[in-house]
């Protein structure tokens, strides 16, 4: 059982912090966090991984898009504030970003995504970004990278109560507001949250006389979490969130008063896991059950809706014995999972997938380790090939490490591609991406630069087209396309530097992708070469200011990569800053702001629908 | 600007002056007595292909000179350093302005024809726009009004704009779904494709007191229509697929080219196609029609009893677009990812013998 304990913490340079309140570090002695996916930490150390906390979270409060174009190096595709938004690691596509929840992959079904903007950033407890692919443990979708969202329960041997509140007031009539309760016990641990955001959203889009129209939204979050140790060896825990977001779809410039569209969300998804280490022998028992629906209504004047659905069930076993005296371990993790998807064009149809997967891990001594992954899939709708992992770090210096991944990863047909009525190929095969990364990290005192290199060789990438099938002229069908081959470079850097109570932190992401479709040789379209994103914090006793800056390279739109259809390149910054009012054992109370978009620039992602001008937040948080 | 074979634009271009009456006359006349004649713009004398747009970029208007020597994608988003937006349904055309419809815009852009400068737009009193004509000073739109995918409301309506002042005066009441829409003689004739679902009329209306005279009853999702050399109405029903329940496919309805009396608006004679063959365009030249199957191209005598057996041509790609001059047939390949294509044929020899670039989404070509 992985367990965190302060002192591994409080090493320099961690990234697998999944402590929601730094500042409770001092105070107490020893506490165990518990998470769902028990198996992340382990299962990624030939991996880049950037983890956001809490405090990072909670400047990021208002968008869940924002808060990862600013801080993880993902392109994310946005139509309109609000709208519909997706994400792309290293110029994949954004059906091949899988969004994990728990540690179960929450990707739609229906359209093999998940919609980047619902989704609540306040409710979870972290959120970890980790870079590369991940099908063996996550499955379908995970080939660009997979985004964590995380509850972290914790126990303590003095059992404590804390509240937090917090709630905040943005331009545009944007309210948030977010609600946790937690309970660490010794033997019993609880999280009860609850969300609730909304937004009139009717922003200027700047250069027109025109405002951002139907954009409004509201959504509901509440969360729970649950843990009971049964003994000294074994734990239950129980997670549950349900979502239920209403969003209306603005339109496009240059008459965006005619839209009328709106959607609904409605997701609710509980997890089960038994969780046993005595000795060398690990046993973990999950079942999950998830729902997710959509609603689309084309006019929202109108009662009428087209919708998705879906309904899955999921079981999973995993059994982990560890060789002790030559410090290595094997895993094993069976899954079954029963899907039951249906759209108004798409009766119910029942999928069904049994995975097996095998993983060996070896610490060969303190410079080299090693783990080799393995899994298969039997799919009752098509063959899903084979896959692997293989990860290698060293650390020959003490400043210095290396890392190596490769591994092969799939996405499969969504139930779209598959059977929408008259346009649906059953003859689709799997989206599969061979991958690999060579990483160099240096960390030295409290500065760390990870530099990667990584290369995808995307093939049979499932492709919506007109005369896709020769026998259906005309008709628009899904098909296997395009070879893409994705190079580039990943860098991080991470810098805190303090002097008495003065202490800053900077951190950023740059990458460089040169993503490629094969046969035409021309670049792939939303893949931006360049993206960088930094931050810049600076506190001294009570007080603390932030910046946040993003550059997003030129895209092209089109195949050719004409130059008459593009995304221009922009630069977006955000300035914040906290005050704290009043802070002791038992409280703490803070207020801050922010600024979004300061130097007030016209950017957007998805052409004619500019994002937002300069808008102010002011937030307060209490924790009691 | 795309420099083609000196050989086949000068074929083309001939063909194109020889189907323009004003041309044809300049043509014939010596060069030193050719009256002087200021030029109206840019975009005078040449083909625009509209394009409906995409996520790659919006609705656009390419120009293509009639030599073929000059193509320019974006014409209107160059002068007026605005995009027209998505999804461009259809151009129609007065004397000197191009109208420009925007169907998920609700907007009708009004242009000058031949310099695209922006004159106006009627931006209110549409819903989901997709085509008009013109008659005199007034614009007959074709709107479907509310709905979604498989999910009519009985609210489309023809919206009676004021050329003057671009505005909605007036609508008139029709059944579900129109389409396209013609005027000859004081009577606008209304295809009536189904909009979100299906339907299978013919409106006639009154331009005089915005009665409907009369609805005729046509094969399943008709589209494209026209009057014939012999004046009558001809009209293209693609027929459709059925589904049962459970979304499977369990059928198709019939398609045809119907043929209408202009004076009893009753359907004289059709071609009808074989069952699960389902025909999506359909243009017309002098005494010829021509339709797809697919990407085959035929033609038959607007009096033929049977349906072609000798395909004309075969187009290339996603054929989304047809127009025949003379005897050149025009098809659109189009893409939604990337530009578009023109491609021209020789109807006599099947050769093409032009290919030009064409805005995103290409499907309709208009001779300006």
């Amino acid at each position: 059982m992985k367990i965190y304990i302060i002192i591994i913490l409080l090493a320099f340079g961690c990234v697998y912090n999944t402590f929601s309140q730094k500042d409770s570090l001092k105070i107490i002695l020893k506490e165990v966090t518990i998470v769902a996916d028990k198996s992340f930490k382990e299962n990624s150390k030939g991996y880049k991984v950037i983890s956001l906390t809490d405090s990072i979270l909670t400047k990021n409060i208002e968008s869940f898009s924002g808060l990862i174009r600013f801080n993880a190096p993902i392109y994310i595709r946005e139509f309109g504030a609000g709208g519909t938004s997706s994400a792309s690691f290293r110029g994949t596509s954004s059906s091949n970003t899988a969004v994990v929840w728990n540690g179960i992959n929450i990707n739609s079904v229906n359209n093999g995504q998940t919609g980047f903007n619902s989704l609540t950033v306040s409710l979870f407890d972290n959120i970890d970004v980790r870079s590369g692919g991940g099908s063996i443990e996550y499955g379908s979708g995970a080939v660009g990278g997979t985004v964590h969202l995380n509850d972290a329960l914790t126990f303590k041997n003095t059992p404590i109560v804390t509240n937090q509140f917090i709630t905040s007031v943005g331009s545009y009539s944007t309210y948030n507001n977010l609600y946790k309760l937690k309970y660490s016990g010794e033997k019993l641990a609880l999280k009860i949250g609850a969300s609730y955001n909304q937004s009139e959203n009717d922003y200027p889009l700047l250069g027109t006389n025109f405002r951002n129209t139907n954009g409004e939204y509201s959504n509901i979050g509440l969360n729970g979490g649950f843990s009971y140790k049964l003994s000294e060896y074994s734990e239950l825990n129980l997670f549950t969130t349900s979502y239920l977001g209403e969003r209306f779809f603005s339109g496009e410039l240059p008459n965006p008063s005619s839209a009328n569209d709106k959607y609904q969300d409605i997701n609710n998804r509980t997890l089960i896991t038994y969780h046993r280490k005595k000795g060398q022998v690990t046993n973990e028992v999950k079942a999950a059950f998830l729902t997710e629906e959509y609603r689309f209504f084309d006019d929202k004047t109108l009662a009428s809706f087209n919708f998705g659905k879906s309904k899955r069930y999921i079981g999973n076993y995993k059994f982990k014995y560890r060789f002790a005296n030559i410090n290595a371990s094997v895993s094993s993790l069976s899954e079954y999972e029963s899907v039951f998807g249906k759209t108004d064009q798409i009766i119910e149809r029942n999928r069904r997938q049994f995975s097996q997967s095998l993983i060996f891990s070896h610490q060969v001594n303190n410079l080299l380790f090693y783990d080799v992954k393995l899994r298969k899939d039997f799919n009752s709708d098509y063959t899903v090939p084979l896959t692997y992992a293989l990860g290698i770090k060293v650390k020959p210096f003490s400043l210095i490490s290396f890392r190596a991944n490769t591994s092969k990863n799939y996405r499969v047909p969504t139930y779209n591609d598959l059977f929408w009525p008259g346009q649906g190929n059953l003859n689709l095969r799997p989206e599969t991406a061979l991958q690999a990364e060579l990483g160099v990290v240096y960390t030295k005192n409290r500065l760390k630069i990870d530099v990667a290199g990584f290369y995808i060789d995307a093939r049979d990438k499932i492709v919506w087209t007109p005369n896709g099938d020769p026998l259906r002229p005309g008709i628009w069908t899904p098909v296997n396309f395009s070879k893409a081959i994705n190079k580039g470079i990943e860098v991080l850097l991470q810098y805190k530097y303090s002097i008495g109570k003065h202490i800053i932190d900077f951190n950023s992401n740059y990458s460089y992708t040169n993503a490629k479709n094969a046969a035409t040789n021309t670049f792939l379209i939303f893949v931006p070469k360049h993206l960088l994103n930094a931050s810049l914090g600076y506190s001294y006793k009570k007080v603390s200011a932030f910046y946040q800056h993003l550059y997003t390279g030129k895209t092209y739109t089109t195949e050719s990569n004409s130059e008459d259809f593009i995304v221009p390149s922009f630069i977006v910054g955000n300035l914040g800053g906290d005050y704290i009012l009043l802070k002791n054992q038992q409280k703490q109370l803070s207020i801050g702001f922010k600024i979004n978009n300061i130097f007030n620039q016209l950017y957007f992602t998805q052409p004619s629908r500019p994002l937002q001008n300069r808008n102010y937040n002011f937030n307060i948080n209490y924790k009691f | 600007m795309k420099i083609n074979k000196l050989f086949t634009a000068l074929a083309l271009g001939t063909l194109i002056f020889a189907s323009c009456e004003k041309n044809e006359i300049e043509e014939m006349l010596p060069e030193e007595v050719m009256p002087e004649e200021v030029s109206k713009g840019a975009f005078e004398n040449g083909i625009l292909i509209s394009g409906e747009g995409s996520g790659a970029g919006t609705g656009s208007v390419t120009f293509i000179s009639e030599d073929f020597t000059v193509t320019d994608n974006l014409i209107y988003k160059d002068v007026n350093k605005t995009e027209l937006g998505t999804f461009l349904q259809s151009m129609s055309f007065d004397n000197d302005r191009v109208f420009i419809t925007v169907d998920n815009q609700n907007t009708i852009t009004v242009a000058n024809r031949f310099t695209f400068e922006k004159i106006g737009e009627i931006s209110t009193g549409l819903e989901v726009p997709r085509y008009m004509t013109v008659v005199g000073n007034t614009g007959y739109v074709t709107n479907w009004g509310k709905g979604s995918f498989g999910d009519n409301i009985a609210d489309d309506f023809i919206a009676v704009v004021d050329l003057n002042t671009l505005t909605v005066t007036s609508t008139i009441n029709v059944a579900v779904g129109p389409e396209r829409i013609i005027h000859r003689n004081g009577k606008l004739y209304v295809s009536h494709k189904g909009a979100f679902g299906t339907n299978n009329k013919v409106s006639v209306i009154n331009v005089a007191d915005g009665n409907v005279d009369k609805v005729i009853t046509v094969k399943d999702n008709p589209d494209e229509l026209f009057f014939n050399s012999d004046d009558e109405l001809v009209v293209l029903s693609e027929g459709r697929t059925i589904f049962d329940a459970n979304f499977t496919v369990i059928g198709n309805t019939l398609a045809g080219i119907a043929t209408i009396n202009p004076v009893t608006l009753e359907v004289a004679s059709e071609l009808i196609f074989a069952e699960g063959v389902h025909p999506s365009l359909m243009a017309i030249e002098n005494d010829d029609i021509y339709y797809n199957i697919g990407n085959d191209v035929f033609s038959v005598k607007d009096d033929a009893v049977a349906l072609a057996t000798d395909k004309s041509i075969t187009a290339e790609g996603f054929l989304y677009g047809l127009e025949v001059e003379g005897n050149f047939i025009y098809t659109l390949n189009a893409s939604f990812s990337d530009l578009s294509k023109l491609n021209v044929y020789d109807a006599t020899s099947s050769a093409k013998v032009q290919t030009v670039d064409a805005p995103i989404g290409a499907s309709k070509i208009y001779f300006n």
